[in-house]
């Protein structure tokens, strides 16, 4: 008999008896997530991994002392290495947006077939009260491809349950019937944190926002206030408007032009009609700000600053669209939801802008601001968006500026 | 279809497990447990499979030795097989899983290498997948048309679904090709399910002396047999020292224990069939024939155990295996939770894809329990072809068969 017939009937011991089809025993690797919404935090579910301590030790050494008794101390030790492994194996989604999961305590939980660990995480979305919960599961699939993951998610009064593995990796609940209403809502909440959040688009904004309150002192306008008051200083290159009026305006054409382009890549970029590499948006959104605000020190463009917004709208609009990736909807609520994140933007940048104007147009005839602020201020921001340029088109990190990155 | 009906009865598992817990005053478990923390890092919460273990420190090894070349075939289908081996002997149904995760890049080749079917066959087999079993195992044949291994499996899985036809084909093929050895122990296997009891315990006598020099694992196999065919014939006696020969040689494996607790059990010898089970790290079907043993005894912990025992049948269901096991669901809902129509329905579900004589006492057994011999009407069809002699199985089929046929029969 050659050696391979000698190993299987060690198998074979129980085949042909008919023993084989009696159960084989402990039943297979499950694990146990369980998912909590909570009422008090809406972007925040509580999470809860249950994982077998034989499958843990099987991938990971947590039997220190290798002596084949896992004790409490053991696992409390490895609590770092067993939340990363078994977190990186889940991926929860609110309304198609990644939820970011953080670990918040371990224990021991007794099932059936064992100990198993309990790491308990919290899973922080990008998106507030998401209508429909998504989770991925890839957990030990290398490893055991009869491994399931027993998914529950308690949302309220709803309660759904799948068991998920190699075939079916994905679970949805629609957590409540979706309310255009509130769903527009938490869209606008959401895209104003996105600008109140995010550096770059507000030093864009701010770069021309700044000489919104000014002339140039060679341009046809500026020339007529010179006119107008022949003492007024014009060695800054820049002259005060005489009226708010013309700074409303002004700012309303530079605001309005950034809008509608960047409302209309945006919408593009999410319905995955574009698709540009990150990397070249986000270089370009930072290109944007160095020209803009150099613009500001070394005049280029003095006239229809709102092309300009216009133009360069177009590539922010891509980069607002990476907060929205993988969003994912029926037609209607994606239009809604669209809409809600474009206004969240736009109410964003006003919160800002409506308090700056009039507190420009105050101390627009001084130099402190024609110098200070307009000029030396560009500069600064020059300076910070060349940094991030650098950093997103050659994919370098400068050394102690990481504060300065943004989120 | 079936798998969803089938899910019902098992819920009701977990509930009437519920209700005992609660009853019992026994702290609740299962469904409800509670996260802790332990009280001291002393506190051992798990044993590993241990490496003073010989057959835990040889797929320890292969593990270590692949993770070097992973691209090595032999080393991974060795892998695989030492997995396999030990996921079936000690009934821990993970290493199962392991095993097909070291098949699966194999398998994906084209052609699969040989040795790869054979492994990735036995696990489907051992996952109660007959009818893949056997798809794989027709197409390594296909290949390799003397492959000794191949035939032995497919005997085996034929016998299991009662297509004797192809079980008795598959042994001829061995017949052939291999040493008495294995030949013999195939058709002795299939003449004890046939009708041909006495003839096969003679032919594996007649091959004993043979045995002498073979690996422990054989010689256990040969014993086994022995004792199935001696128990077939009613020979009691000769049945229980075939098995404790058996055990002899391969202690604490798994199906031999829980083969051995059965005929234990149905010899009224319950005591002798706990003290074979219970204690130690166990299995399903160890803990069933345990539980088994207590109801008998009518045992204080038996109600515990019940609960533990229906907890474990609600996890398999939860992942979507319950049809796996409805032939042990099926004891414990007639003998535990003494509910013959459920047993019936699952005993039904059963017969769709597993026929060996357990399979067929059963479902005669819950027919009769739920005053239902009609139902079992596949199952007398079935005894009547293949001339099943399991003594049990033909006490129960009499029963059966005078209840359809009513007294008006007799009056004539």
């Amino acid at each position: 008999m050659n050696p391979r017939s000698r190993w299987l009937l060690g198998v074979l011991v129980a085949l042909v008896l008919g023993w084989a089809q009696r159960a084989d025993a402990h039943k297979e690797s499950d694990a146990y997530l369980t998912l909590h919404t909570d009422p008090a935090r809406p972007h925040v579910l509580h999470g809860q991994l249950d994982l077998a301590l034989r499958d843990i030790a099987f991938v990971l050494d947590i039997d220190r002392n290798q002596d084949g008794a896992l004790t409490w101390g053991e696992v409390k030790a490895s609590r770092g290495m067993i939340e990363r492994y078994g977190l990186a194996g889940i991926a929860i989604r609110g309304d198609g947006l990644a939820c970011e999961t953080h670990p918040t305590g371990q224990a021991i939980d007794e099932h059936n077939d064992g100990a198993y660990d309990v790491v308990f995480f919290d899973a922080v979305c990008d998106k507030e009260i998401p209508n429909r919960l998504t989770v991925a599961y890839t957990l030990f699939r290398d490893i055991d491809p009869y491994h399931r993951g027993i998914v529950t998610i308690h949302a309220g009064q709803r309660t759904t349950g799948a068991v998920l593995g190699p075939t079916t990796p994905n679970a949805t609940l629609d957590l409540r019937t979706p309310d255009r209403w509130s769903q527009f809502k938490s869209f606008t909440v959401d895209g104003i944190w996105h600008i109140w959040t995010g550096p770059d688009h507000l030093l864009f904004i701010l770069s021309l926002l700044l000489p919104a309150v000014l002339y140039r002192a060679n341009s046809p306008e500026g020339l007529r206030v010179a006119a107008a008051d022949p003492g007024i200083p014009r060695d800054t290159g820049w002259v005060p408007v005489p009226r708010l009026g013309r700074s409303m305006l002004e700012l309303i054409k530079v605001i309005s032009g950034f809008t509608v382009s960047h409302s209309a890549t945006l919408t593009l970029s999410v319905l995955g009609y574009v698709d540009l590499p990150s990397r070249f948006v986000e270089s370009g959104i930072a290109l944007s700000i160095l020209l803009a605000a150099a613009n500001n020190v070394v005049p280029v463009v003095t006239r229809r600053a709102w092309v300009v917004a216009f133009a360069f709208g177009l590539i922010h609009g891509l980069g607002f669209a990476s907060a929205l990736a993988g969003l994912s909807l029926p037609p209607a609520a994606m239009a809604v939801s669209l809409g809600g994140f474009s206004l969240g933007v736009e109410l964003g940048q006003e919160s800002i802008v409506l308090p700056f104007l009039p507190l420009a147009f105050l101390m627009r005839r001084t130099r402190f601001y024609q110098v200070g602020v307009v000029r030396i201020g560009s500069m600064l921001i020059m300076a910070v968006a060349m940094l991030w340029f650098v950093q997103r088109a050659f994919d370098l990190t400068v050394p102690g500026t990481t504060y300065l990155t943004p989120g | 279809m079936a798998i969803r009906d089938r899910a019902l009865p098992l819920i009701r598992f977990a509930c009437m497990a519920c209700v005992a817990i609660a009853t019992a005053g026994h702290p609740a478990r299962a469904a409800d447990v509670r996260p802790y923390v332990p009280a001291s890092d002393a506190v051992v919460l798990e044993h590993l499979p241990s490496l003073r273990d010989p057959r835990v420190r040889a797929f320890d090894q292969l593990r270590r030795q692949r993770a070097s070349t992973p691209r090595d075939p032999k080393l991974a289908v060795e892998l695989a097989r030492a997995y396999l081996d030990y996921g079936r002997a000690t009934g821990d149904a993970r290493y199962l899983g392991r095993a097909q995760a070291v098949v699966a890049p194999l398998l994906a080749k084209q052609p699969p290498p040989i040795d790869a079917l054979l492994v990735e066959a036995t696990l489907l087999q051992s996952r109660h997948q007959f009818a893949e079993s056997r798809r794989v195992l027709q197409a390594l044949l296909l290949r390799d048309p003397d492959n000794t291994d191949g035939w032995l499996t497919l005997s085996a899985v034929a016998l299991v679904q009662g297509d004797m036809a192809t079980a008795q084909r598959a042994c001829a093929h061995l017949l052939m090709q291999s040493d008495a050895l294995v030949a013999a122990g195939c058709i002795a296997a299939k003449d004890t399910v046939t009708g041909h009891a006495r003839a096969a315990l003679q032919v594996l006598d007649a091959v004993l002396p043979q045995a002498e020099g073979a690996p422990a694992a054989e010689r256990a196999w040969i014993h086994g047999l022995r004792a199935d065919a001696a128990r077939t014939l009613g020979h009691s006696i000769g049945a229980d020292q075939a098995f404790r020969d058996a055990l002899a040689l391969t202690p604490g494996d798994n199906y031999l224990v829980a083969d051995y607790a059965d005929f234990l059990l149905d010899q009224d010898r319950a005591r002798e069939a706990l003290a074979l089970t219970a204690g130690g790290a166990q299995s399903d079907t160890t803990f069933l024939r345990q539980v088994l043993a207590e109801t008998a005894l009518g045992l204080p912990q038996a109600s515990k155990d019940a609960a533990a025992m229906a907890a474990r049948f609600a996890d398999l269901e939860r992942r979507g295996d319950q049809r796996l096991y409805a032939r042990e669901a099926a004891r414990f809902a007639l003998h535990v939770l003494h509910d013959p129509r459920q047993a019936l329905q699952l005993a039904q579900a059963d017969w769709a894809f597993q026929r060996a004589p357990e399979d067929a006492r059963v479902f005669l057994d819950a027919a009769l329990a739920s005053g239902r011999a009609e139902a079992a009407t596949p199952v007398l069809d079935f005894v009547a072809a293949t001339a099943l002699e399991d003594p049990a199985v033909r006490a129960a089929a009499k029963r059966a068969t005078a209840q359809i046929a009513p007294p008006a029969g007799r009056a004539r």
